[in-house]
């Protein structure tokens, strides 16, 4: 043995300064207590261009091995690794510390980071030191959320014979899907994939479906919770009510629909759409005159069925026993109107991709007609479906509050791949009009993505590289200024229509619920994986799983994907019976020291 | 056109103030957004795109930098935080330093040491000049005072000789100005091989006169309408300073005189006039720069402040030699005028010809070249291929 510090530990910078990222100092002082610690290196210290200098510094202060920590370890690797090898050393001894991929992105991860880095000195895999003990596991399952994922991860773990409960916070499962008419980039229809499952989900003898829920408080550890559901009052029978729709023709209070985005109105007595699933009429609270007032009551004596409307009825409060549980709560789609250039909101025919996704719908607000916005008698501003008022030319604007640094930094990852298919179905459906794409960049990446992207061009929509400046409206037309940077040339073009892009964010309550369940959200909000490279379903706490959008902009594909993969991580520990108690457990000295007897046993061993 | 990539463009530009330029993603946000841009001219997109791939030949040709008016539209909704405005004002003080054939303003841009040893040299240097050639005034005090109380300036430091020097600094200044215009002229006209500009055709942007001499006018079409008050407080600090400037190179004898006119001579109201612009212009920089609330206030390069700073000792020597006179004090006069003149030649000499004080000379040049430009392009009726990256 020459000595016991011969590890030297090299912290990359982390990106740009922003205040919420780990606490890097903090971190070097704790890693140069360390024993194995020889040096601590940083960015400044080191030529990154030159191995050979690398090299000598290693040969000067006698180390053996290089660990590299922050959050792009990967980056260096290849540097340390000559280095290393110029010195006489193995590559073998360059180990990465990755912050991200063990789960450590914000401040508050400071300490978790510690533990990472302990680890890597000690030269033993994160995942081997901070195994915990099994304890027994209860094998009912909560879903939280019942879009795709949901749908998907309960389905797989109710065909197992085990108990879901599925807590739905709308008055319907099927999240966004529901909304679609076809889905790229296969363009089947998107109810024939979703509409089974749903009934399948409402049928299924092993799931218990608590639509317009939510999770109130949730107690105990991983293989035993004590979840707290409130099941707000739907105000209608579910056992009783037959559908027949009564209630609602004759309720006089309209409000905007949000299965169609808005774009029409419903009543306070409603369905959320017609294949809903619990396929009931409900009550809603926030706008019923007799819940504010306790005046009306018409929908209680026009229902044909004795005792089905109860307008009294209050809100409960029921108390289920769970050993895993699967967050799926999805997300929802950027505020278009912080974009003032863009004049959604104040100009009628901007809209969102999603309210033309129900414009597209043969179940939307005009059976699928692509209308446009005119003024009617009265002065209000609706769509049209007359042949002569369906646009002409139609423009969709990509990037909508994504890659911004103003709003969203990241990619959402699905608004280039929807934009075409919006550009494929509005072609379909318009084959005469002129369809203007407005890109930064194209992201078609995937299976038979790149090639939906060639077939849209070959259909003849202008794709253009360039992100307009403004939409401005005289009379009924709208303009889009924009610079086409490859064309080279300043357009300014006149169009019926303007389609916004709008990006996905984190579900309004994700906070809230990463809150009750004790896991963590990233800068963006999105929930944290406990890898996310080796294992994108877990979080830090074992019981619970995430899948779908709330980890983390996805399609649907890989949305149904990672939800199979979730419930597949909530069976092995029901078949097995145990479950490990949550990583959280540990803290950092103990991680510390269970690294350090790993790495003696190992070192007896050699 | 092939051209060498040049590594160190980026770098060097941050010596002239660039922030975040490695932010772009190459959107063209900016240009749809410039209320400037017109087919022929992209920018301020093309213009980072010549930074980011360190076009520096085409950068030092490019002229659209001076059709900025520093509005701040492309900042404000620029995706990356690219800050593409800022550039464009990083890059004119760049530009500047490229037209000054003689070097001297790249070595003050790049270092305020040089700049600030510069201003004493120069200061000590007038300070002595003005020690040999004028008079203190000593002994019996009222000799020094002039029938109506003021003091007498010219028995002191006689208008003729303060003419002369005037005289030799303005020659030197107009030499270095005339040189440096050229110089751009020879960079953005004559090297452009692809533009023919026959003789006829210098005339013609004289026919689109207002826009040359007003630029600004094109504020209206901004979104931040603060810009107005701004415009027109530039507007009058440039008239006032300009004015005050053609009155003590041309008019000294006129306005330096042993006489106190009453208040409402026109020689008291043009000064008084032209000492408000500057005072109201001055205050009005000076919080905007320290208060940041506008996109064009938000940096600031060193060169800023020592223009402001300069022009604020002026002004302040100025006043107080005028109180001075007024009331008869010509101890106090005498040495505020040596103070006033040890701001106010550094301030010309340096800022003039090398610094910030050169765009009000560059600018309209730039636009009328721009305009020349863009005029025998559509002659041409061939719009020329521009390729995407350059
Ligand atoms: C305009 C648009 C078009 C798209 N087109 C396509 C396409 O063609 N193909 C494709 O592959 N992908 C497409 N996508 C992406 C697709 O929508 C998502 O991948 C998919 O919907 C993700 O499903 P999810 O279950 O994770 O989330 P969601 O569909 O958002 O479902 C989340 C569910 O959780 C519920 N919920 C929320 N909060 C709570 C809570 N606190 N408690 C209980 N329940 C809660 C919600 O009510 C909802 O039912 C598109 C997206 C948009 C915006
Ligand atoms: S009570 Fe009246 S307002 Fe409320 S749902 Fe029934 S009909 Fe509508
Ligand atoms: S997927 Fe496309 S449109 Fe959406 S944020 Fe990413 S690049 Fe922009
Ligand atoms: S400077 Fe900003 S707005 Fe301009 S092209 Fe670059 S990223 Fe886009
Ligand atoms: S600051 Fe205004 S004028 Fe200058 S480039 Fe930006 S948008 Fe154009």
């Amino acid at each position: 043995m020459e000595g016991i510090k011969t590890t030297a530990v090299f912290f990359s910078n982390s990106s740009r300064g922003d205040s919420d990222l780990i606490d890097i100092p903090e971190i070097i002082n704790y890693t140069e207590k360390l024993i194995k610690v020889n040096s601590v290196w940083l960015q400044d210290d080191i030529n990154i261009y030159s191995p050979e200098l690398v090299s000598r510094k290693i040969r000067k202060d006698n180390i053996r091995r290089i660990v590299i920590a922050g959050q792009n370890p990967g980056m260096y690797k290849s540097l340390f690794a000559k280095a290393i090898v110029l010195a006489g050393f193995s590559p073998d001894d360059v180990i990465l510390a990755s912050f991200p991929e063990h789960g450590a992105l914000i401040k508050s991860d400071t300490e978790w980071a510690k533990a990472i880095v302990a680890c890597a000195v000690n030269n033993i895999p994160f995942e081997n030191a901070t195994l915990t003990e099994e304890i027994s596991v209860n094998p009912n399952t909560l879903v939280i959320g019942g879009g795709i994922a949901g749908i998907q991860a309960s389905l797989e773990i109710a065909a197992s014979k085990n108990k879901v409960y599925l807590v739905e916070k709308s008055g319907t499962i099927g999240g966004h899907m529901a909304m679609f008419d076809k889905t790229f980039p296969t363009l089947d229809c998107a109810a024939c994939i979703l509409t089974p499952k749903m009934v399948e989900v409402g049928q299924h003898q092993y799931i218990e479906l608590m639509t317009y829920s939510e999770v109130k408080e949730i107690r105990g550890i991983p293989g035993d919770y004590k979840v707290k559901i409130l099941k707000k009052a739907r105000r209608m029978s579910l056992s009783k009510c037959i559908g027949c729709g009564v209630c609602a023709e004759k309720c006089p209070v309209k409000t905007p629909s949000e299965f169609d985005s808005k774009t029409t109105l419903r009543k306070a007595a409603y369905i959320p759409f017609p294949q809903a699933v619990p396929n009931k009429y409900m009550i809603d609270e926030s706008v019923c005159t007799y819940v504010a007032s306790g005046k009306c009551g018409i929908c209680a004596k026009v229902c044909p069925v004795p005792g089905c409307i109860n307008l009294d009825e209050k809100d409960e409060i029921v108390e289920v026993n769970v050993g895993n549980i699967i967050v799926a709560i999805g997300f929802k789609t950027f505020d278009a109107s912080k974009f003032e250039q863009f004049g959604y909101g104040r100009f009628p025919n901007v809209l969102t991709s999603l309210e033309l996704e129900r414009l597209i719908n043969a179940s939307g607000p005009t059976g699928g007609k692509i209308a446009r916005r005119i003024q009617d008698k009265k002065g209000n501003w609706i769509f049209s479906p007359e042949e002569v008022y369906s646009p002409k030319s139609v423009a969709i604007i990509h990037c909508i509050g994504s890659r911004d640094e103003n709003h969203n930094k990241y990619c959402s990852k699905v608004c280039c791949m929807y934009s075409l298919k919006l550009a494929h179905l509005l072609k379909e459906k318009l084959p005469d009009s002129e369809i203007n794409e407005y890109y930064i960049d194209i992201r078609a990446y995937g299976k038979g993505y790149e090639e939906f992207y060639n077939r849209i061009k070959e259909e003849g929509v202008n794709i253009i590289r360039g992100r307009p400046a403004k939409v401005e409206m005289y009379g009924n037309e709208l303009i889009v200024r924009c610079e086409d940077i490859e064309g080279a040339a300043m357009i300014e073009q006149k169009v019926d229509m303007v389609i916004l892009a709008v990006g996905t964010e984190p579900a309004a309550d994700a906070r809230d619920i990463a809150g009750k369940l004790g896991i963590s959200v990233d800068r963006d909000g999105w929930f944290n994986e406990l890898n996310y490279i080796g294992d994108p379903v877990s979080t830090l706490s074992s019981g619970i799983m995430i899948a779908g959008v709330c980890q983390g902009p996805k399609d649907i594909p890989d949305s149904v994907a990672q939800a199979s993969a979730a419930a597949s991580r909530v069976l092995q520990s029901i078949s097995k019976g145990t479950i490990r108690k949550s990583v959280k457990t540990l803290s950092v000295e103990q991680i510390e020291k269970r690294s350090q007897e790993l790495s003696k046993i190992l070192e007896e061993k050699l | 056109m092939s051209q060498r990539v040049n590594l160190d463009l980026k770098k060097e530009l941050f010596l002239y103030g660039a922030k975040e330029w490695n932010q772009c993603f190459q959107c063209g946000n900016c240009t749809a957004t410039c209320h400037t841009t017109e087919n022929g001219f992209f920018f301020p997109r093309k213009t980072v795109r010549q930074v980011l791939m360190g076009l520096k030949k085409s950068l030092q040709t490019n002229i659209d930098p001076w059709l900025c008016t520093y509005c701040g539209d492309c900042s404000r909704t620029c995706p990356r935080d690219a800050n593409p405005a800022e550039m464009m004002m990083s890059i004119r003080r760049y530009l500047i330093s490229v037209y000054d054939w003689t070097g001297i303003s790249k070595l003050f841009y790049k270092s305020k040491t040089l700049e600030v040893t510069s201003i004493i040299v120069l200061s000590i240097i007038v300070m002595v000049l003005y020690l040999i050639y004028t008079t203190f005034p000593s002994g019996d005090s009222s000799q020094w005072i002039g029938p109506d109380g003021g003091a007498l300036i010219n028995k002191m430091a006689p208008w003729q000789t303060i003419h002369l020097g005037d005289w030799l600094m303005a020659g030197a200044l107009v030499f270095l100005v005339i040189t440096n215009i050229f110089y751009m002229w020879y960079k953005i006209i004559y090297d452009d091989k692809s533009l023919k500009v026959g003789f006829i055709d210098y005339l013609k942007p004289f026919s689109k006169l207002v826009k040359l001499i007003n630029p600004d006018v094109k504020y209206a079409k901004c979104d931040e309408k603060k810009l107005t008050t701004y415009w027109v407080l530039h507007a009058f600090l440039a008239l006032s300073y300009g004015t005050l400037f053609a009155i003590i190179v041309f008019f000294l004898d006129w306005f330096q005189t042993d006489t106190v006119y009453p208040f409402l001579h026109p020689q008291r109201i043009l000064g008084y006039i032209a000492t408000i612009g500057l005072t109201v212009g001055i205050i009005y920089f000076y919080t905007n720069r320290t208060l940041k609330n506008m996109e064009n206030s938000k940096y600031s390069h060193f060169t800023d402040w020592t223009f402001l700073i300069l022009l604020f000792f002026t002004t302040l020597t100025g006043i107080l030699l005028h109180v001075f006179r007024i009331y008869g004090l010509p101890q106090l006069t005498y040495v505020t005028y040596m103070l006033h003149l040890m701001v106010l030649v550094p301030m010309l000499v340096i800022e003039v010809p090398f610094s910030k004080w050169s765009h009000m000379i560059y600018r309209p040049f730039a636009l009328y070249f721009a305009h020349l430009k863009k005029m025998v392009i559509e002659k041409s009726k061939t719009i020329p291929h521009q390729p995407q990256y350059n």
